[in-house]
């Protein structure tokens, strides 16, 4: 200990010289992690309690107020099931981090460690000679009667051997002061990117106290990892991807998160094809080879033909790919068998038999009743015991409409417990409750102990197995372990591993543009696609919101809808299922909500800013429609919806990196920009054209001052025409975005091949071509007419040739 | 028994598709002591890109196979000789259901075979409480296995009306059930779910049943379709037996084995994922030729 935390602990000392827990008290019989079982402050807290304990509420409240904030501008959410439909929730951190002295925290990683090499010996004795089941160290029902036991997957060796590279474990500490294993997650274990997020934001609240700990840093565990899956390539040329199931995702987020972190790239089962046993994925540039791919998805929706045939989100001829060990996949398909709360029960046995030793670190206890004396045993101590599904894969705080707790049966209930275990005994299984320890967390001012349990990380590397040395703790926000599941309201806080001994320091957070420089070129498709769209919706959006200003704008001077231009821009605007009696239109908030959506789809390309905005954009559109009225009112309305489109358009030209990603929301953008004035100017510059229509089109064209100095006349069909169709340098014009146009398509891949241009750019050349030798006069609704079909072909060719 | 079998599925699509990757089951299996495949092939037009001739999970034959051009039409041809054995009517040495699930219990084994597969809810097949009461009125108390399969058959074949227009491929047992309507998928899903409640491991048959024409008439060419019953584990003496429920008969020389699964998923003729716009129409001819 440092003399500075020694003299505070001093001062502290003095200050409450009664009391160095600063009135926290730990709840009688229950273990906590601050306190000892004297009620003495364990010492790698001690530095800790003492700082916040001489923090006034102010400070406190503003250093929690600085970890909330990046969590906010980060874009930190995870989606709540069952709930409406705009179930984003921000992250519940809990802003105390929970302390653990690293002497204890090893003797926990060996135990750790010992169990991941325990369920990966299981999972490939399961798909392979089956000796478990054979020898009676497993009931075979527990198998075959398993939805995780996939039958396609049995013979199937991994392309590297292992079936196991990155499982978590639940883990909590006993009235004992012993570590338990709640439960196995070997499936798709999920909220190693939340642990980082959770260091983050802590260290922004602590950023003094986090210096002056020794606290393990986190960078190395990813690091190793990733070191490891490059290695699994078999090929330079190989992608490595994190496999997604989606945005629908619970945690979307922290798969886009992670990807980004360690510069793989983020794919949805679409995205790939399966060709002579190889898995490819489709981008811009064409197929390329995926070498490894770590699976945030679970493994029945992997692959529609062979595994779960109602699939709308794998990739068929997945597992022919992985018979073939063209692929790498971590976790293997079928490895979330050994989750099965049931397997708990024969863990013991099974590791003397496969390891040759004892479990370092029990699992909770477990009794499968199948058999008559594990029910006699459950239904024997039913008040200690919780019984639940056999197959469940949740810890039992997780699962509670699913698990019963034996103390909450009454007593006549207790009898037909019996009844039960002997019907449906092989469905279950019952376990020993096991209270919680308690850690402190910051409630109603004070800190108050709640219970937790850890989740925790292995992760197969080159160097054997490596434990992530810290994790996130997950608090429970009343006093009883049920509480403790997120969706009941908990929450989750940062897991300190602190040395005696300063740590070694790495990040690995500025990887994110060396993966744009190793990789360029494999935009997926998808993504591509998303891209282009995102463009043509905003700019769709900013068309209409022109239009509708305009507008607006007369129908405030002359509240009269019968006003010949006003009549023809109602038609117009009805052309394109705008309906002008909505003062905000239904389909304009439909469009916002369009780009919202293909945005959401690639958030993994976007800064956290941008995303912000377009949110901000999406939610006063909404706002709007129920309270703007037309005339002046929708007029502002426009311009504060113009605005925020344009503060997105903004975040984006000056953050978004200028590669192929980019492009193509470029592309999306001029391609209907040009459209919405081809479609504007054939509609209004006919000889028939109400009055007022040049002007109002100058005012939509964002070009009344440029006219006024270009021309120094008043306006006429010719000056509009060749201003906003014509003039190649003003930013308005159609011309200007073909020529636009142009130079992106230029620089695509294969835009070129062999020195000849490809069709698509040489059709982005001829468009260009064909209206830039035209004059003013030769324009007219049936050139407009044209150029709009060819607009709408130049679309199709677009996606025929990247997207897909 | 000697059989020459032809099979020919046609799809015919309404919009061009490519892309089409394909699991194609309808090679007649080799079982010993039961049938035997003499000789066998399996042709598609157009020619597949890819294709792999495997052999799945529970040892049916099948067939892998990828379309990267674009067709509209799709033949898979299936030509087969099979030789068929007769399965002796041995005594019922089949136990009770009160002994049944220490029998089951005994079966420390994950093979292909082992009942443990064929017990509880499978991908098309999820319990259900109508059928489970309607197969719990049929089972008695001091019936063999044997016993009670057969007359859980008998009851379904009399309750229920064959009627192809009733139900389609996707018909769960449930909606079979509440018709008291169907084919032989939706007798074979309804009574495997009656016995599975009962504890009684069950799985799907798929093949071919030769077809009797009426006395007088000719046998008609490509009259005959696939076929699907039940096979059912009566105990380890006996192992597994077929019965099949749209005719009330123990399955013997005139059925020829495809394959086994839990239910019509392990076994579909062809399972295809393909983008497509359209829609497309699916013919299905077969021949079952008696040799001897």
């Amino acid at each position: 200990m440092s003399k500075k935390q020694t003299a505070e602990a001093v001062r502290a000392q003095k200050r409450d010289e009664n009391d160095p827990a600063f009135g926290y008290r730990a709840l009688p019989g229950i273990a906590d992690e601050m306190l000892d079982t004297h009620g003495n402050v364990r010492p790698v807290w001690q530095h800790l309690l003492s700082t916040i304990g001489h923090m006034d509420e102010t400070e406190l409240a503003n250093r929690f107020a600085r970890a909330d904030r990046y969590l906010r501008d980060a874009g930190v959410f995870y989606r709540a099931y069952g709930t409406k439909e705009n179930s984003e929730r921000s992250w519940p951190l809990s802003h105390v981090p929970v302390l653990i002295d690293d002497v204890e925290w090893q003797a926990v990683s060996k135990g750790l460690v010992q169990r991941a090499e325990l369920l990966e010996r299981i999972v490939a004795d399961i798909y392979g000679s089956n000796r478990l089941v054979a020898e009676g160290f497993l009931p075979p029902s527990l198998v075959a009667g398993n939805p995780e036991f996939l039958r396609p997957m049995v013979g199937v060796l991994p392309a590297d051997g292992h079936f196991l590279h990155f499982c978590s474990f639940e883990i909590g500490r006993g009235p004992d002061g012993n570590w338990w294993v709640l439960s196995d997650r070997t499936e798709a274990p999920s909220g190693a990117g939340f642990a980082l997020e959770n260091r983050v934001a802590t260290t922004r609240a602590f950023s003094d106290l986090y210096a002056e700990t020794h606290v393990h840093r986190l960078a190395g565990f990813f690091g190793a990892f990733r070191d490891t899956l490059q290695s699994r390539k078999k090929h330079p040329d190989d992608r490595i991807a994190v496999l997604t199931p989606g945005v629908a995702n619970e945690t979307y987020f922290e798969h886009a998160y992670i990807a980004r972190y360690l510069g793989f790239m983020l794919l949805e089962g679409e995205d790939l094809t399966v060709i002579d046993g190889r898995v490819m994925v489709r981008t811009v540039a064409g197929l390329k080879p995926v070498g490894v791919l770590w699976r945030r998805l679970d493994a029945a929706f992997a692959d529609p033909l062979e595994l779960n045939q109602r699939s709308q989100i794998g990739t068929p001829g997945m597992v022919e790919a992985l018979r073939s060990g063209s692929v790498s996949i971590v976790n293997s398909l079928g490895s979330g068998i050994v989750e099965t709360r049931a397997f708990l029960a024969f863990l013991p046995k099974i590791c003397r038999r496969l390891l040759g030793e004892d479990q370092i670190l029990p699992s909770i206890a477990t009794w499968w009743c199948g058999q008559q004396p594990e029910r006699d045993q459950v239904a024997g101590n039913i008040e200690k015991m919780v019984i639940g599904p056999a197959y469940s894969t949740r810890p039992f705080f997780d699962d509670n409409d699913r698990s019963v707790l034996g103390s909450t049966l009454r007593d006549n209930a207790k009898v037909s417990v019996s009844d039960w275990l002997q019907t449906d005994g092989p469905k279950l299984v019952g376990q020993e409750v096991v209270t919680l320890s308690t850690t402190p967390a910051w409630v109603n001012g004070k800190l108050t102990p709640r219970p937790m349990s850890l989740r925790v990380y292995v992760a197969r590397t080159r160097d054997g197995w490596q434990v992530m040395p810290g994790g996130f703790a997950r608090i429970g926000s009343r006093a009883d372990a049920a509480a403790i599941a997120m969706q009941a309201g908990g929450s989750a806080a940062d897991v300190w591993i602190v040395s005696q001994k300063p740590v070694e320091q790495m990040t690995l957070l500025p990887a994110e543009e060396s993966f744009i420089r190793i990789m360029p070129g494999s935009l997926p498709s998808r993504a591509a696609d998303n891209l282009f769209w995102l463009g043509r919706y905003i700019e769709r959006a900013e068309g209409a919101l022109r239009i509708l200003r305009a507008w607006h704008g007369r129908f405030a001077e002359t509240a009269n809808t019968q006003m010949p231009l006003l009549k023809d821009i109602t038609d117009y605007l009805a052309g394109l299922d705008i309906d002008t009696r909505q003062a905000v239109p239904e389909s304009l908030v439909t469009n916002i909500n369009s780009a919202l959506f293909s945005a959401s789809n690639i958030r993994d390309r976007f800064s956290a800013d941008g995303w912000l905005a377009l949110n901000d954009l999406a939610k006063t559109a909404r706002k709007f429609q129920s309270t703007v009225q037309a005339g002046d009112d929708a007029t502002h309305a426009m311009t504060i919806l113009l605005r925020k489109l344009a503060g997105f358009a903004g975040l984006v030209h000056e953050n978004m990196y200028r590669f192929t990603g980019w492009r193509f929301l470029s592309i999306g953008r001029y391609l209907e920009r040009g459209l919405h004035m081809t479609r504007l100017l054939g509609h209004m510059s006919g000889e028939d054209a109400p009055d007022g229509a040049y002007d109002m089109l100058l005012e939509i064209g964002d070009s009344v001052m440029t006219h006024r100095r270009r021309y120094n006349v008043n306006t006429a069909a010719l000056t509009v025409t060749d201003l906003l169709a014509l003039d190649p340098l003003n930013p308005r014009s159609i011309l200007y975005q073909l020529n636009e146009i142009k130079t992106e398509v230029e620089q695509l891949p294969n835009a070129f091949s062999n020195g000849q241009m490809s069709p698509f750019y040489r059709e982005a050349m001829r468009l260009h071509a064909g209206l830039a030798v035209m004059t003013p006069e030769a324009m007219n609704a049936l050139v407009y007419n044209r150029l709009e079909q060819e607009l709408g072909r130049f679309s199709d060719i677009l996606a025929q040739t990247y997207l897909g | 028994m000697l059989y020459d079998i032809n099979l020919r599925i046609t799809y015919t699509y309404e919009v061009p598709v490519s892309g089409g990757r394909h699991v194609v089951r309808v090679l007649p299996v080799s079982l010993q002591d039961r049938q035997r495949l003499v000789a066998g092939t399996v042709t598609c037009t157009p020619t597949p890109e890819e294709r792999r001739d495997s052999g799945d999970f529970f040892g049916n034959p099948s067939t892998s196979i990828l379309f990267r051009k674009q067709h509209e039409k799709l033949v898979i041809r299936m030509q087969a000789r099979v030789q068929l054995e007769p399965q002796p009517l041995t005594a019922d040495f089949s136990p009770d259901l009160a002994a049944f699930p220490a029998e089951i219990g005994d079966v420390w084994s994950l093979d292909a075979d082992s009942p443990h597969h064929f017990l509880g809810a499978s991908p098309r097949l999820p319990e259900d409480t109508a059928i489970a009461s309607y197969a719990q009125a049929i089972a008695k108390p001091g019936m063999t296995i044997r016993q009670i399969a057969t007359a859980i058959c008998d009851q379904i074949h009399k309750d229920f009306t064959y009627d192809p227009k009733a139900t389609t491929v996707d018909t769960t047992p449930r909606e079979a059930f509440k018709l008291k309507r169907g084919v032989c998928q939706d007798f074979t899903h309804v009574m495997i779910t009656a016995l599975r409640s009962l504890g009684i491991p069950a799985g799907y048959v798929s093949g071919f049943l030769r077809t009797i024409p009426p006395p007088g008439k000719e046998r008609l060419e490509g009259a005959d379709a696939m076929h699907a019953w039940v096979r059912f584990w009566c105990g380890s003496t006996t192992g597994w037996m077929e019965l099949d429920p749209t005719n009330n008969i123990a399955a013997g020389l005139d059925h020829i084995v495809v394959g086994h699964g839990r239910d019509y998923s392990d076994v579909a003729p062809v399972i295809g994922v393909l983008k497509s716009y359209g829609s497309h129409k699916t013919e299905q001819a077969v021949d079952v030729i008696p040799l001897q």
